[in-house]
């Protein structure tokens, strides 16, 4: 350790030249991200261990009580339980839907440009955008969902009013959205194949199911590793078709973490529990990605 | 290389202390020129014509924007010493969050626009001035001004802002409807066990009998009409409220009065979205449901159906006291230069004549402030062809003024609302009345708690 200190001939000033370079590289790193990352994160921390006024700012200092409150209330595991509800239906659906699309966008066929195209076109629209015409299609009174029921003589279904559709009809909306920014990535992780392998298969007389198994899969797990990391995350911070569709309701169910975290703070001004929330929810997002570069890297190939 | 990396590690965690401190002083600083500011000169912002500029933020859209941008357009034509210039900063939330940063500064416009729950917010945070002092000092007749809207803002005697878009509650329904159920059109039910019994004749396979929207509001209303109050500490007008009691009897009452009918099939539920369930009326989706009156000309002027405005109900056992209004008042900012001060003033007089009123209220639907408006020959012309506009007009003047319709005051009535659109989502899917309104109360005493605390 340092405290030992050896007699040295070279100067503590020399030994560390490297260490001052590099330092000098990533200073303007370190600035921005001190000023847009580091300082909001302990910011955050801080503050959420205090209560705050009516002005935001930390006016009474207590301690972990913002945790234990956080936990014992019923709204909050609320939101944890439909946050992860909510990862659960929207990924691993989404990633599914779009490397089927991205297979099937990936032969060769005259125009296929054109279905590439439409089918990563949803990357282009905005979420807000999007939830206004989801909207209008879950509506109640109007929307076309209700109406085709009718059509078919099912009964109604409250989509986003009822608490037991609302979570499934906000995932619905967000898998779609989604899905075209999954294909694109896939699309290319499929392009990146190298086309020899599949003609030795060929050759060798491998079956299309065959070659999907050996082949294409582990070639594109590092694509597919990287979407799935990337979907996960932003399943959790998920908020803007949350604000427009449902703004967390009905009976609370739609109300993900990040969407309690902005009620919270900027609706009812309490920013030391919503801190709180926001540090909880750092945390598991920590934890999944830990678990998934432990667990899920050893399954990836790269080349 | 162990090292630098330990190197690196402290230049970071010593850069973002640096920044964390830099925050903490600048936080003193200005809370130190926040009260020298009252000594030193301030600078009036002039434009080129000498004109005194003043900023006034507003949260109007659609067509109140319209009518708004023509209000402030004629008063900078009506006089050469002041320029009013308006700005739309979002919704209410919005503008009030953008105002939090600026408040008490010289930033800080000499208006702003504050929706009427964040009355207790402005007056404890320091912001403002109360235009009682101008009143005071311009000799300023007040009682000109509507008195069941002032009661809502004079808060110890002292009006503290300007009340300027104020609506109140009304039920409509549709009069199509009603015949075909064979029901009077032109007599709307009025108590709770009317409505219950007229939501049931009016069920069609297609048409639910009665409708409201999930919004604290509507529920705040429906308790004031039975004079019952909303917090403790005589609703929070005679001190800080510590304690929530819009859980007693009368709130009861409502949520029992929603139940029955939503047990009985003959409530429709359209969620927190005001356009959604304005839809479903036109749609035909449901025959009466509570709006603002602030919406009902839109409604009238596009149902393809005769449409009738009425009071809102009130519980069998109790009488009628009317209703609390709602909307916005304007705040006039501390910490600006007097010479700004005035010129907001102006502008605030100017709004609250009778033709700026009238023609703000046909436009928009929102009450005149001053009700010698109703006298203006527009308006009376207006009445003539929507009548409906008049029965919310008569609604708000006939309200007996006490401390129940003269509303709650509490700082934390956001997060209170949100409470109850909670508690009447979890009634709605069947849970027990009392039970959900209890767990609204219990929130709500907790963000009391808060605020008190941190106060």
């Amino acid at each position: 350790m340092m405290v030992v200190s050896k007699p040295k001939k070279i100067s503590y000033w020399k030994r560390s030249s490297n260490a001052r370079i590099a330092l000098l590289y990533l200073l303007p790193s370190i600035i921005l991200f001190s000023v847009f990352v580091f300082y909001p994160m302990f910011r955050t921390i801080y503050l959420s261990f205090f209560l705050t006024d009516q002005a935001g700012e930390a006016a009474i200092f207590v301690g972990l009580e913002n945790y234990t409150y956080l936990l014992e209330s019923d709204a909050f595991l609320n939101s944890i339980k439909a946050t992860f509800l909510f990862v659960l239906y929207t990924v691993p659906t989404g990633i599914i839907i779009a490397l089927i699309l991205a297979l099937l966008a990936n032969e060769k066929l005259r125009g296929i440009g054109i279905f590439r195209t439409i089918y990563a076109s949803t990357m282009g629209i905005s979420v807000a955008a999007s939830s206004v015409v989801w909207l209008f299609l879950f509506h109640p009174s109007v929307g076309m969902f209700n109406k085709l029921l009718n059509i078919f003589n099912l009964p109604q279904i409250e989509w986003l009013l009822d608490p037991t559709w609302a979570l499934f009809s906000v995932s619905l909306s967000t898998i779609w959205l989604n899905t075209g920014f999954s294909f694109l990535i896939i699309l290319g992780g499929l392009q990146n194949i190298d086309e020899h392998l599949y003609e030795s298969a060929r050759i060798d007389g491998a079956s299309y199911w065959y070659r999907l198994k050996r082949i294409t899969i582990p070639m594109l797990s590092p694509t597919l590793f990287f979407i799935i990391t990337i979907s996960l995350i932003n399943a959790f911070q998920t908020f803007g078709q949350i604000d427009i569709l449902t703004k967390g309701g009905p009976s609370q169910s739609t109300n993900l973490i990040v969407y309690s975290i902005y009620k919270e703070a900027f609706i009812n001004y309490q920013f030391g529990t919503a801190s709180a929330q926001a540090v909880f929810l750092f945390i598991c997002i920590l934890i999944v990605t830990i678990l998934q570069f432990k667990l899920g890297e050893k399954k990836v190939h790269y080349q | 290389m162990k090292n630098s990396s330990k190197f690196a590690l402290l230049a970071l965690l010593l850069l973002s202390l640096f920044a964390l401190v830099a925050c903490t002083n600048s936080e003193s600083s200005s809370s130190e020129t926040d009260g020298n500011e009252a000594e030193t000169e301030k600078e009036v912002v002039t434009n080129e014509e000498g004109k005194t500029v003043i900023s006034f933020w507003h949260a109007m859209s659609g067509a109140g924007q319209v009518s708004l941008d023509a209000i402030v357009a004629d008063f900078n034509t009506s006089q050469d010493k002041y320029e009013v210039q308006a700005e739309f900063q979002g919704s209410y939330e919005e503008s009030l969050t953008k105002l939090r940063s600026v408040g008490g500064t010289k930033d800080a416009p000499a208006i702003t626009q504050v929706f009427e729950v964040g009355t207790k917010y402005m007056i404890d945070s320091g912001f403002v001035e109360p235009i009682q002092k101008f009143i005071d000092k311009d000799k300023y007749d007040i009682s000109q001004l509507e008195e069941n809207i002032l009661n809502y803002y004079t808060v110890d005697d002292q009006l503290y802002s300007m009340p300027f878009n104020s609506s109140t509650p009304v039920m409509l329904y549709n009069k199509d409807a009603f015949k075909a159920a064979g029901l009077d059109p032109e007599k709307a039910p009025e108590t709770f066990s009317e409505v219950i019994d007229a939501a049931a004749k009016l069920k069609t396979d297609d048409m639910k009998g009665f409708s409201m929207l999930t919004y604290g509001w509507f529920f705040e209303e429906l308790v004031a009409t039975q004079g019952g109050l909303y917090v403790d500490e005589e609703n929070g007008r005679a001190g800080d409220a510590t304690k929530a009691t819009f859980n007693g009897p009368e709130g009861l009452n409502v949520f029992r009065f929603l139940d029955t009918m939503n047990k009985a099939g003959t409530f429709g539920n359209f969620g927190t979205n005001w356009d959604d369930i304005r839809a479903a009326f036109q749609s035909g989706k449901v025959a009466m449901y509570m709006d603002s009156s602030a919406g009902i000309k839109g409604i009238i002027d596009n149902a393809p159906f005769e449409v009738g405005a009425a009071y809102i109900p009130y519980a069998d056992e109790v009488k009628r006291n009317g209703v609390v209004i709602g909307g916005a008042s304007l705040w006039m900012s501390k910490g600006i230069a007097e010479a700004e001060q005035e010129a907001a003033w102006e502008f605030m007089k100017y709004l609250t004549t009778p033709e700026v009123q009238a023609k703000w209220h046909l436009e928009t639907g929102y009450f005149a402030i001053n009700p010698s408006a109703y006298d203006e020959q527009i308006v009376k012309d207006a009445w003539e062809v929507t009548p409906q506009l008049k029965v919310t007009v008569d609604q708000l003047q006939s309200t007996e003024p006490s401390i129940a319709t003269q509303g709650a005051l509490i700082s934390v009535f956001p997060e209170s609302r949100q409470q109850i659109v909670t508690a009447l989502e979890n009634l709605y899917q069947g849970m027990d009345p009392q039970e959900v309104l209890d767990t609204a109360a219990e929130g709500t005493n907790r963000a009391i708690e808060i605020a008190n605390k941190t106060k």
